[in-house]
């Protein structure tokens, strides 16, 4: 299938870590290690391309922890398709990521 | 948003950071990142919070300044740039008319003014076509405390060679004229005399041979001569075998040991061939001032240090030329030297002509982009809904400006292509017109440097215009100006106004200054016109006889050539008058030496009476038209064999007899011998028309300096006829013929001619101010017209109002009109101060006008506000004829 994304290193990364269930901002940059400034505009482009999903977290839960509402990524169909192209080309890489220790 | 959003460490800066966010975007991306950042702290806070873990968060937080730059950026890339260039075309296209004129308008502008710019550079900016031409200098004296300009003499020059370590090479050389034989026919030909080294201080060789040798610069060395590419051509063929062949030149035939490169000009254009400058070292004399003076300096010198090397000289000379004859004389005038770059003294004092065109040019370039930004205005306030929208959408100021400056840069772009076209064109033509006198002609050309300021030129232009309507679009009221750009919101409206009429006001003031500059053109052109120079230019013929030293010997022989011939040529019909001098009027240089009175003895340490000499035969007073005042003119039986006689200026005569008569005073050259001065005449103008009358002596040719062996070889030819003059130049060349057929004649003119020559400057500058002031005018009324047609389109409605209440043509007529005149009248008076300020550069050009003559000034101002007024005639007409009932319906 054609790429709708240029796969670089850092967008490769962000991918798995958010298949790997690192689904906020700065979640992803600590799985990866990349500067926040630079993974914002990966989630958003993917998310323009439709390769990724963002979604506001439930205002309940928000509401009890006194804290603002969070938004998190998930992979659509399209992008569980490409990661398939992911892991071919960075085929170390899904080895990186675990599963974070606290869920959201 | 849950409470405590704010306190979380990073917090500022996020908010800080979120200004850059386009507005569209603010809210949810700061919700984002305050959210994460929050939701950090919480868990920090968790594990105990504290100062290094605040910091780190604070850390954390700030590459959300990268990231807002991002969303920036991304909301900037919704069109790319050449999408922006498209769409700016076929917004010009379709918008024919208004992209024609523009494009129009702003190539003559940015035509003419590369076309001026063409000039300035080739004469003024780029440097001499030499190597390494900053290290040349020319070399002159001044004696007196400036009062004399001299150039060098050869005792002078070989000083300056022998001792001055400053120096690495220095030349002397002049002018003259020759004639040379080619194919049996005589040829009177411009030449240079060089000294050897004059080569090497230009490091400009000949194309072919050799340059000259030290040996063939003394009295008696081998007679050469290096011909021009020109002459080599057109006499030899361009022969490569044309070393040693032998050109005889004024009777002596001389080795040709080189010929020069095509290109080379310097110091005469017009050189032909250059033959050595001979200098006698025994017997140079020190204050004879013969020959111009170039150098090149030795490296690390300065032409300050060269001058201070050269006045230690001079002040040395008694001791280093203790029993030299004029040693003396030079410290009695208080000799100096002067020491320029080269460059300023080729150049000469053309320059302030060159910049005040090229300011005029400048200024009614200024005008056209006024007229192109207020048409471009109102194009701007039809897009300024577009505008506010695209800005709410995130569009950065980049974007706008990218998008506006489109269409001005496609504008500017074209014009200033046509321009460079055009002015390629205008050069070429206006070359004929330029003054012939002016130097370094052949060095004007369209070169890279040009088209560099044709295109900084242009884009200039390009931001001027383009800036105008984007000034409007501040995003600062962005909903007001969505609102505002859909109905005629009265706030902008005013600025709007404001912002145009300003235009128009600025473009009146600069035509005005322009209008004033070329009135003061037109008087001082009146006034030379004016002038009486002296003598009587109508019908008069003049032309340059020349015998070479091989023809004639002695005085008996050329005194009677020339008598012969003004014999022979007085009887011929229509010949009213003939005569001859070494000199006629405003036609060359005239020896300038000290002479004696006999009642007015000089003192040894007081300066030497100094005046101007002109060398003449009978026939020259007549023909020229000076008129008598006293006494007499020459006559036959004056000269050497008779009276020694003498005839002064009038100048001249009141200078040193002030009030009393000065017939019958004897003067003399210098010699034993006293002459007597028989005839006062009229001053007459010999230098140029803008200087006034010279102190001057005539002395009989053929009498010359008292005790020189020398007669005048080279006279001008003086004749008055009642015919056209130059109908006479046969008749001339018949009469020479007859009495010797070896003598040329050259330069042909009429004297009505050379008077024009002599005011070619002004007449020239006077032309192209006043075709550039009209055009200021022209494009000044356009901006006037338009911006009074807009108001009263915009005001129709009110127009109506006021005619149904009753209000008369003629007072709408008023209103409209006195609108123009505010705008005319404020521009005016702009423009008069402004004229007045800047008149002062003016004042190296003008002549019997001050740069602030009252009368040019208010006669220019009345003139302009008139023609303004005329101007919103046409929409004023229109206002009163405005149907109150359609005007009211149309909402």
């Amino acid at each position: 299938m054609g790429r709708r994304f240029s796969l670089t290193y850092p967008t490769a990364a962000v991918l798995l870590a958010v298949r790997n269930g690192h689904r906020y901002g700065f979640d992803v940059m600590d799985a990866t290690g990349l500067p926040d400034g630079t993974v914002y505009p990966i989630l958003r482009r993917l998310e323009r391309r439709g390769v990724l999903e963002g979604r506001w977290e439930d205002e309940a839960a928000a509401k009890a922890e006194r804290r603002p509402q969070r938004r998190y990524y998930r992979l659509t169909p399209l992008g569980e398709a490409s990661l398939v192209e992911v892991i071919e080309r960075f085929p170390a890489l899904p080895r990186l990521f675990e599963p974070p220790r606290e869920t959201a | 948003m849950s409470n405590g959003t704010h306190r979380f460490p990073g917090s500022r800066i996020i908010a800080w950071a979120a200004r850059v966010v386009p507005p569209a975007r603010r809210a949810a991306w700061r919700a984002e990142w305050e959210a994460e950042a929050a939701y950090a702290w919480t868990v920090a806070q968790r594990r105990g919070g504290g100062r290094l873990r605040a910091l780190r968060l604070r850390i954390r937080v700030s590459t959300c300044t990268i990231d807002a730059l991002w969303v920036r950026r991304e909301a900037m890339e919704t069109r790319g740039w050449l999408k922006d260039l498209r769409i700016a075309l076929r917004g010009l296209a379709r918008n024919g008319t208004f992209t024609l004129v523009t494009v129009l308008t702003l190539a003559l502008g940015i035509g003419a003014n590369t076309a001026v710019f063409t000039i300035v550079d080739g004469v003024l900016l780029s440097p001499l076509p030499f190597e390494r031409p900053e290290r040349l200098v020319s070399i002159e004296h001044l004696g007196r405390d400036g009062q004399d300009e001299l150039p060098v003499s050869p005792g002078l020059y070989l000083l300056y060679r022998e001792r001055a370590s400053s120096l690495e090479e220095i030349a002397m050389f002049t002018g003259t004229a020759v004639n040379v034989v080619t194919e049996a026919e005589p040829e009177r030909v411009q030449a240079q005399m060089v000294t050897p080294g004059f080569f090497d201080v230009l490091r400009v060789g000949p194309a072919l041979g050799r340059g000259f040798t030290e040996a063939e610069g003394l009295p008696d060395g081998e007679q050469v001569v290096i011909l021009s590419d020109g002459l080599w051509r057109t006499s030899f063929g361009a022969d490569p075998g044309v070393l040693d062949r032998t050109l005889d030149v004024n009777g002596t035939n001389r080795r040709i040991v080189g010929v020069m490169p095509p290109e080379f000009g310097h110091p005469d254009r017009e050189a032909r061939l250059w033959l050595p400058y001979v200098v006698d070292p025994s017997q140079a004399p020190l204050a004879s001032f013969q020959g111009g003076g170039i150098a090149r300096m030795a490296d690390g010198s300065d032409p300050e240090g060269v001058l201070a090397e050269f006045q230690g000289l001079i002040h040395r000379l008694p001791e280093i030329f203790p029993e030299a004859p004029g040693v003396g004389f030079l410290g009695r005038v208080g000799l100096r030297a002067q020491v320029r770059p080269l460059k300023e003294a080729v150049v000469g004092d053309v320059s302030s002509t060159l910049w005040i065109l090229l300011g005029s040019v400048g200024v009614v370039l200024l005008i056209a982009c006024a007229n192109v930004a207020n048409l471009l205005l109102v194009r701007a306030e039809a897009r300024g809904r577009e505008l506010a929208l695209r800005m709410a959408l995130g569009a950065g100021w980049p974007h706008v400006l990218r998008a506006f400056m489109s269409e001005s840069l496609i504008l500017a772009a074209a014009g200033g292509a046509l321009g460079t076209l055009i002015a390629a064109g205008a050069v070429r033509a206006v070359f004929g017109l330029l003054p012939t006198d002016l130097p370094r002609m052949t060095e004007i050309g369209v070169d890279v440097r040009v088209l560099g300021f044709t295109a900084a030129l242009s884009l200039g232009c390009a931001v001027f215009f383009g800036l105008f309507p984007l000034q409007r679009a501040r995003a600062r009221d962005l909903a007001g100006r969505i609102r505002d750009a859909s109905g005629h919101g009265a706030g902008t409206s005013v600025e709007r106004h404001r912002l145009r009429s300003g235009l128009v006001v600025a473009q009146v003031a600069l035509a005005l200054v322009l209008l004033v500059g070329a009135g003061l053109m037109l008087r001082t052109f009146q006034a030379l016109r004016a002038l009486d120079p002296g003598f009587d230019a109508g019908g008069v013929l003049t032309a340059e006889l020349s015998v070479p030293p091989g023809e004639m010997e002695g005085w008996q022989e050329t005194a009677g050539f020339f008598r012969t011939l003004g014999d022979r040529l007085r009887v011929q019909p229509r010949i009213e008058a003939a005569g001859f001098a070494m000199a006629a009027p405003l036609s060359g240089g005239l020896p300038f030496f000290n002479l004696s009175l006999e009642d007015h003895p000089r003192a040894q340490d007081e300066l030497p009476i100094l005046a101007w000499q002109n060398f003449v035969e009978v026939g020259y007073f007549e023909a020229m038209g000076i008129g008598l005042l006293e006494g007499r003119t020459f006559q036959p039986g004056d000269g050497a064999e008779g009276v020694r006689a003498a005839v002064v200026s009038r100048g001249f005569a009141e200078r040193w007899w002030p009030g009393q008569n000065a017939l019958g005073r004897r003067i003399s050259l210098g010699g034993p011998e006293w002459s007597v001065i028989v005839g006062v005449v009229e001053d007459a103008r010999y230098a140029s028309l803008e200087e006034p009358a010279p102190e001057m002596v005539y002395w009989t040719a053929t009498s010359g300096p008292a005790g020189s062996p020398q007669p005048t070889r080279t006279m001008d030819v003086v004749i008055r006829t009642s015919a056209d003059p130059l109908e006479i130049v046969p008749v001339l060349r018949r009469e020479v013929e007859a009495v010797n057929p070896r003598i040329p004649i050259s330069n042909p003119r009429s004297m009505e001619d050379v008077v024009e020559t002599a005011g070619a400057r002004t007449s020239f500058t006077m032309t192209l101010l006043g075709s550039a002031s009209g055009i200021a005018l022209l494009l000044g009324l356009v901006g006037i017209y338009g911006v009074v047609s807009y108001i009263v389109t915009q005001r129709t409605r009110e127009i109506g109002v006021r005619m149904a209440l009753g209000a008369t043509a003629p007072s709408v007529r008023g209103m409209v009109v006195k609108q123009g005149l505010a705008m005319a009248a404020v521009g005016a008076v702009l423009g008069l101060v402004a004229a007045g300020a800047l008149g002062s550069l003016m004042e190296s050009v003008l002549f019997g006008v001050q740069p602030t003559d009252p009368l040019t000034y208010a006669s220019v101002a009345l003139a302009l506000v008139a023609v303004c007024v005329l101007a919103t005639w046409i929409p004023a007409a229109r206002a009163a004829r405005v149907d109150p009932s359609t005007a009211l319906r149309s909402e």
